[in-house]
C-alpha cells in the first residue's frame, strides 16, 4: 500500500514541476500582440484549409489495429514469464513451453498474413506514383 | 529487502501511520524529482550541445561560466521568459496539456526504478510487485501526448509529426516490451529489486575478477534489440522521424514556444533518462558496481546510455517512414520473438 501512497506522491509532485513552470513564466514573460503573429507556420505562406481536414496515409490505420493485436498478447506472455521457470520444474519442459509456444506460433501465422497482404509494407498513393522519376 | 525512500525519511521525521507515509512519500518523490531534473538541465542545454560540438568537431557554448556550463541557466530563464504564441484555431485544453502529459508521464515512470543506495539510505521511491510493467505502461503514455500535441496545433507539420510520432511508438513498443520481459524469464520477478538482485550473483570468475550475472551480460542480444527499440521509442537518430526538420518542420513542437516549448524539450530528455534507468535496471545489473556508492554506479549507467543516443544522433542519417514500418514491424518484431523463444528454451532445458 505504501508504494502506491509513494507513486501517487511522486504523480503529485510530477504535475506540480511543470505547473510551477507555467507559473513562473506566466509571471515573467510579455505579450506583445500583434497581427499576424498567431497565423500557424506554414513555410511562410498564409496557412490554407484546416489542418484536420488533411488526407493521410492509411498505414497509420493499419499499424494501429495491428498494434492492438500484439499489445493484447504481451499481456498474455507478462504472467508466462514471471511462472516459466517455476512452471518448467514443477510440470515439466514441455507443458511450459509449448502452450506458449503454439500461441506465439498462431500470431505470427496472423503477422505473417498481415505482411502478405501489404499490412506493414508503406502504401503508396497512385498519386506519388506517377510523380516518381525513377524507382529505387 | 532493504528500507525504501518514503519510509526512511517518515522515520527520520518520526511520523507515523498514514500522515508518515504520504509525507516521506511527498518529500522523497520532490527530492527524486528534482534529481532527475537536475540530469536533464545538465544534459539537455549544456552537455548535449558540447557532445554535439565535440562529434562535429566545433565549439560548442563556451562564453558563461566554466566550459560554457552556466548556458543552463541563461537558456532556462530566457526560454521561460518568451512571449507564448498562442496560434490560431488551436484545441485549447488539448494544447496546453500535451507538454504536461509529455513531462509528467515520463517523470512518473522513476518512481519505481532502484537507483542505489547513498550514505546507506536505498534511493527508490516504491518497489510494487509489478515494477517492470509499471514502468512500461507509465512510459507509454507519452504517445498519447504526442497525438494530444500534434492534433490540437492546427498545424499540417504537426498532424504529421504527432501521425508519425505515434506510428513509430507502436511499432516499437512491442519488441521493447517483449525484449524487456525476456529477462524476467530469468529473474522470474516483475518486482525490480527482485530484477536487480537476481543480476547479483557472480556468472564466472576470470582470476581476480569477478564478472556478474548481468542480464545484458547473459544475454547481449536483448540488450542490443532494447538498445535499438528504445532509441526509437525516445526518437533520436536513426529513428528521429517524428521531428525530421528536414521533411517536417519540428513535427508536433512547430506551433509551440515559450515555456511548453521548455517542457516537450524536458519531457523527450527525461524520457531518454527514463529509458537509460530501464535498461540500466534490468540489463546492466541496476546500482551495481565495484568500490563507488551505487547511485554513482547508477548515474554512470544512465549517463552512458544518454551519451550512446547522442552519438547515434551525431552520426546515423534519419531513416524514411516506410522504412521505419518495415524495420519495426518485420525485423524488430521477428527478432525479439525469436529472442524470447530462444531464451525460455534455454532457461527450460536448463532449470530441468
Amino acid at each position: 500500500m505504501s508504494d502506491w501512497i509513494a507513486i501517487g506522491a511522486l504523480a503529485l509532485v510530477a504535475i506540480l514541476i511543470p505547473v510551477s513552470m507555467m507559473v513562473v513564466s506566466w509571471l515573467l514573460r510579455p505579450s506583445v500582440p500583434e497581427q499576424g503573429k498567431r497565423a500557424t507556420y506554414e513555410s511562410g505562406e498564409v496557412p490554407v484549409g484546416s489542418s484536420r481536414a488533411i488526407k493521410f496515409n492509411i498505414q497509420y490505420y493499419l499499424v494501429a489495429l495491428l498494434f492492438v493485436v500484439f499489445d493484447v498478447e504481451t499481456v498474455f506472455i507478462i504472467p508466462w514469464t514471471v511462472v516459466y521457470e517455476d512452471a518448467v520444474t514443477e510440470i515439466g519442459l514441455g507443458e511450459a513451453l509449448l502452450p506458449m509456444a503454439l500461441f506465439l506460433g498462431v500470431l505470427l501465422l496472423g503477422l505473417g498474413w498481415a505482411w502478405r497482404n501489404g499490412a506493414v509494407k508503406w502504401v503508396r498513393s497512385a498519386q506519388v506514383d506517377s510523380q516518381r522519376v525513377s524507382e529505387s | 529487502m532493504s528500507t525504501l525512500l518514503p519510509e526512511t525519511i517518515s522515520d527520520a521525521l518520526g511520523i507515523g501511520g498514514v500522515t508518515g507515509t504520504f509525507l516521506g512519500g511527498v518529500i522523497g518523490a520532490a527530492l527524486v524529482g528534482s534529481f532527475i531534473l537536475v540530469n536533464t538541465a545538465v544534459a539537455g542545454p549544456w552537455l548535449k550541445r558540447k557532445i554535439m560540438a565535440s562529434f562535429w568537431e566545433k565549439i560548442g557554448p563556451n562564453h558563461i561560466g566554466p566550459f560554457g556550463s552556466l548556458i543552463m541557466v541563461a537558456d532556462a530563464v530566457r526560454l521561460i521568459s518568451k512571449e507564448l504564441v498562442v496560434p490560431e484555431g488551436v484545441d485549447r485544453p488539448a494544447w496546453d496539456l500535451a507538454p504536461m502529459v509529455l513531462a509528467s508521464s515520463a517523470l512518473l515512470g522513476f518512481a519505481v526504478i532502484p537507483m542505489g543506495s547513498i550514505l546507506g539510505i536505498n534511493v527508490q521511491l516504491a518497489d510494487p510487485e509489478v515494477g517492470l510493467a509499471f514502468v512500461f505502461a507509465v512510459a507509454s503514455i507519452a504517445s498519447v501526448g504526442l497525438v494530444m500535441a500534434g492534433y490540437a496545433s492546427n498545424n499540417k507539420f504537426s498532424f504529421l509529426g504527432g501521425l508519425r510520432a505515434v506510428a513509430q511508438n507502436l511499432a516499437y513498443e512491442i519488441p521493447l516490451i517483449l525484449t524487456g520481459i525476456s529477462v524476467v524469464i530469468f529473474a522470474g520477478s516483475l518486482q525490480m529489486s527482485e530484477i536487480v538482485a537476481a543480476q547479483s550473483q557472480t556468472l564466472l570468475s576470470v582470476g581476480p575478477v569477478d564478472v556478474p550475472a548481468w542480464f545484458g551480460i547473459l544475454n547481449p542480444f536483448a540488450l542490443a534489440l532494447f538498445l535499438v527499440a528504445n532509441l526509437a521509442e525516445v526518437g533520436r537518430n536513426p529513428f528521429d522521424i517524428p521531428e525530421a526538420p528536414t521533411e517536417i518542420v519540428a513535427g508536433y513542437q512547430t506551433e509551440y514556444s515559450s515555456v511548453y516549448f521548455v517542457l516537450l524539450y524536458l519531457g523527450e530528455f527525461i524520457h531518454i533518462f527514463l529509458g537509460g534507468a530501464i535498461v540500466a535496471t534490468v540489463f546492466l545489473g541496476g546500482p551495481a558496481g565495484p568500490v563507488l556508492p551505487g547511485i554513482v554506479w547508477f548515474l554512470v549507467k544512465i549517463w552512458a546510455v544518454f551519451l550512446f543516443t547522442q552519438w547515434c544522433r551525431s552520426s546515423l542519417p534519419r531513416i524514411r517512414v516506410d522504412q521505419l514500418i518495415g524495420i519495426g514491424w518485420k525485423g524488430l518484431l521477428l527478432a525479439s520473438f525469436a529472442n524470447l523463444i530462444v531464451t525460455a528454451a534455454i532457461v527450460g532445458v536448463l532449470a530441468v
